[in-house]
């Protein structure tokens, strides 16, 4: 189960930051079309749940037998049987219809929390313009009266998310190869400050009071309090 | 049982671990108020502070975190309409809407007395049936725990989402997972690819931050963290009237809650969306339900706690986790060297009593601290996404790296936050891959001595009564989401293209919605 980046099969159409997504979808799957990057369809999922299942069970069958004593199960026995059921679970996955975009039901919190108000309150100005970070924070504070907007806009600055949620994790591969060599405290400085100011946001001294704070204290935390010592790197404490 | 009590008191209220109920509760609300943090990420991102605690002292603790992080996600679903927990969702259905009335504050203040309430039915639950339980669960061979494992395996899968066949394949990953290492009885090493980091077998922490809490920043991020506004705090004085109106749907709703999280599967998420609907259902007022009923946030509430605490009855008497969250409890516990079981009553009454005591003290600490500290609590859900995504990395790496000194380690917890997402993307629900890690060790163990002491034959599974009825629960549990797949199916296609979230349907469906992410 790698990442794969090209998953267009199941896949919602991109969406660039600010645009409107495709025009004709309705206004609920507009909504899941953001979430839905990295979204394959079942038989795509299936495919590739199945030849990890195979993999799985070639491993399986290596596993060696025990002979010194007779024993019921083999070590090898729960796998052998794990991967076959895998193998036959993609095979029904296969065959299931993948749920389209309007009634799929794994929402995240706040996509369930609206779907949980909107048969009942249908003037819940959610449109499709909610999706977009920036209007969505105004668009709802205007909703609920006394409201305020949460501060920040869209994270990143990619226009594909897809790609957005690469670079985080490319970054936090850096973060953890430069976690030795670098020591705790720089490394996660490095990390936290960068991360953030990319996020897009924009009080650089509360950035920078951050990244420095927080390490510092949770450093000094888990080698007093907790007695674990984390890395210190070219740091002399 | 009342001199029990009173000891297990002596044991939680020493300054101590009274220390750590106050640590639990707080740690646990302010994770679960920040939206995509549920109870599994707060007690996963709070074990490595446990792992150098008393054992006592670490359960007390993190059994604070967890019914600290349903009443801080009632906080969220009320203030933004974006529940940080499954749990809470059905809490969101008429708090939210009371929060734009103006009247967030009674919304709070009704959530955190419920909550109150349903934890204490909970607590008085859980003592009354855990003893007897457990005697009964003494008499439990393997053969019967092997069963009892299934029975586990299958009611989380076939509540944790609709998909049958998606849940299914997260327990058996789950359970290939924990295959990983050196096989306990035999010495062969299974599936190291010769990596030396992974003899010891997969840290059941890193897979648990991994998949829930970095999983859930990666979720964030794709959808761009998407904001929401919050109404400010108002009065959080109610009326006695109120109070009337709200005792008994909050009375009822505990005492259908703390049963619903007794049963494996079923946990704080089901009985919510339970009460809230037969609460609906039996009330004069039932069509105001949805437009800020104040008995809709009441039942909920209550109802949620209550199951909280009951699915510490399974794990406590029978050593089996019935629930994702306790599953991650069960583990942090095995690493405690701490196993809970049936005889845990007997031979670990301190820690038994003294977890139930903390429940109460727990409960009250919820009511009097957090309560006029709401208006604090609130404004954790202004913490700019970008400055959080990067602390919740942080938090996920120190962890891991504190618990093994392990690059290693860093990386496959980097690897199984992918997976998490990608579960989460499609539609792969969370729960039972952590379950079946945490089960999986203990299912082949359990197997194995079955069949040695059966003599290889495989039939005692179902010939021994009790293990055959547990077998055939577990089989029954997996009905309801075939139909629910197979009544879809012929919905689906009769109505395709009809938007499918019509308003009859939609307390079934939003329940089914919760499911899909109670992680």
């Amino acid at each position: 189960m790698t990442p794969r980046e090209s998953g267009s099969e199941g896949a919602a159409p991109l969406r660039p930051l600010g645009g409107s997504g495709a025009p004709g979808a309705p206004v609920r799957s507009e909504g899941s079309g953001n979430r839905r990057t990295f979204g394959f369809s079942n038989r795509t999922v299936a495919v590739a749940l199945a030849v990890f299942a195979l993999g799985y069970l070639v491993l399986a069958f290596q596993v060696p037998e025990y002979t010194a004593v007779n024993v019921p199960v083999q070590p090898g026995t729960l796998p052998r049987w794990l991967g076959a059921v895998l193998l036959v679970l993609a095979v029904l996955l296969f065959f299931q219809r993948t749920p389209d975009a309007t009634d799929d039901e794994a929402a995240p919190e706040d996509e369930a929390a609206d779907g949980g108000t909107a048969p009942r309150d249908g003037s819940d100005g959610d449109g499709p313009g909610a999706e977009d970070g920036g209007p969505a924070a105004t668009g709802k504070g205007a909703a609920s009266a006394p409201g305020c907007a949460t501060g920040t806009g869209a994270l990143g600055r990619l226009r594909d998310p897809r790609l957005e949620v690469a670079l985080f994790v490319a970054a936090l591969i850096v973060y953890v190869a430069l976690f030795e060599p670098l020591g705790f405290i720089l490394s996660t400085a490095l990390y936290l400050g960068s991360t953030t100011v990319y996020l897009g946001y924009r009080r650089h001294v509360a950035t920078a009071a951050v990244a420095v704070g927080v390490p510092l204290v949770l450093y000094l935390a888990m080698s007093e309090g907790l007695g674990v010592v984390l890395p210190s790197g070219p740091l002399p404490f | 049982m009342l001199d029990q009590l009173v000891q297990g008191f002596a044991v939680a209220v020493t300054p101590q671990n009274l220390l750590f109920v106050l640590i639990g509760v707080l740690a646990g609300t302010v994770i679960g108020i920040l939206p995509g943090l549920g109870p599994m990420s707060a007690i996963a991102l709070m074990i490595p502070i446990a792992y150098g605690m008393d054992p006592t002292s670490a359960i007390i603790m993190l059994a604070g975190v967890y019914y600290g992080a349903i009443f801080g996600g009632s906080t969220s679903s009320i203030l933004l309409n974006a529940p940080g927990v499954a749990g809470t969702v059905a809490t969101s259905f008429d708090g939210y809407p009371m929060a734009r009335q103006g009247k967030a504050g009674k919304a709070l203040a009704i959530a955190a007395l419920s909550s109150f309430t349903g934890g204490t039915i909970g607590v008085v639950g859980l003592m009354m049936i855990a003893p007897s339980l457990a005697s009964f669960a003494v008499s439990f061979g393997p053969t019967e725990y092997f069963a009892l494992m299934v029975l586990g395996l299958t009611a989380v899968v076939s509540l944790a989402g609709r998909d049958l066949v998606k849940g299914l394949v997260s327990a058996v990953v789950g359970v290939m997972v924990a295959l990983v290492g050196i096989d306990s009885q035999t010495a062969i090493t299974r599936f190291t690819f010769d990596l030396p980091e992974l003899f010891e077998g997969v840290e059941f922490l890193i897979v648990a931050l991994g998949v829930f809490a970095l999983a859930e920043v990666l979720v964030m991020l794709n959808r761009r963290g998407r904001g929401g506004a919050r109404g400010g705090v108002t009065s959080l004085r109610l009326s006695g009237r109120e109070l009337a109106r709200i005792t008994p749907p909050t009375l009822r709703s505990g005492v259908l809650g703390f049963f619903t999280g007794v049963l494996p599967g079923a946990g704080a998420t089901v009985a919510s969306f339970l009460s809230y609907s037969t609460e609906k259902r039996i009330a004069k007022d039932g069509a105001t339900f949805g437009r800020g009923n104040p008995k809709g946030v009441a039942a909920p509430e209550s109802a949620n706690n209550a199951a909280a605490v009951g699915s510490f009855v399974p794990l406590m008497t029978l050593g089996v986790p019935g629930s994702g969250t306790t599953a991650i409890l069960l583990g942090a516990l095995l690493v405690l060297g701490v196993q809970p079981g049936p005889l845990m009553l007997t031979d670990n009454p301190d820690m038994f009593w003294g977890l139930v005591a903390s429940m109460y003290i727990g409960s009250a600490v919820l009511l009097v601290l957090n309560l006029p500290l709401i208006p604090v609590f609130a404004k954790v859900l202004k913490t700019p996404k970008a400055v959080l995504i990067p602390l919740v990395v942080v938090f996920c790496v120190v962890g891991v790296y504190g618990l093994s000194f392990s690059v290693f380690d860093l990386g496959l917890l980097t690897a199984f936050g992918v997976v998490g997402f990608l579960m989460r993307q499609n539609d792969f629900p969370a729960a039972p891959m952590i379950l079946g890690l945490i089960l999986g060790g203990l299912m082949e163990k359990s197997m194995r001595q079955a069949l040695q002491i059966s003599g290889g034959d495989w039939s005692v599974f179902v010939t021994e009564p009790i293990s055959a009825a547990l077998v055939a629960l577990a089989v029954l549990s997996m009905v309801p989401s075939l139909v629910r797949a197979v009544r879809e199916r012929v919905a689906g296609r009769s109505a395709a293209g009809v938007a499918a979230a019509s308003a009859g349907r939609g307390a079934e469906e939003d329940s089914d919605r919760a499911e899909s992410l109670r992680s």
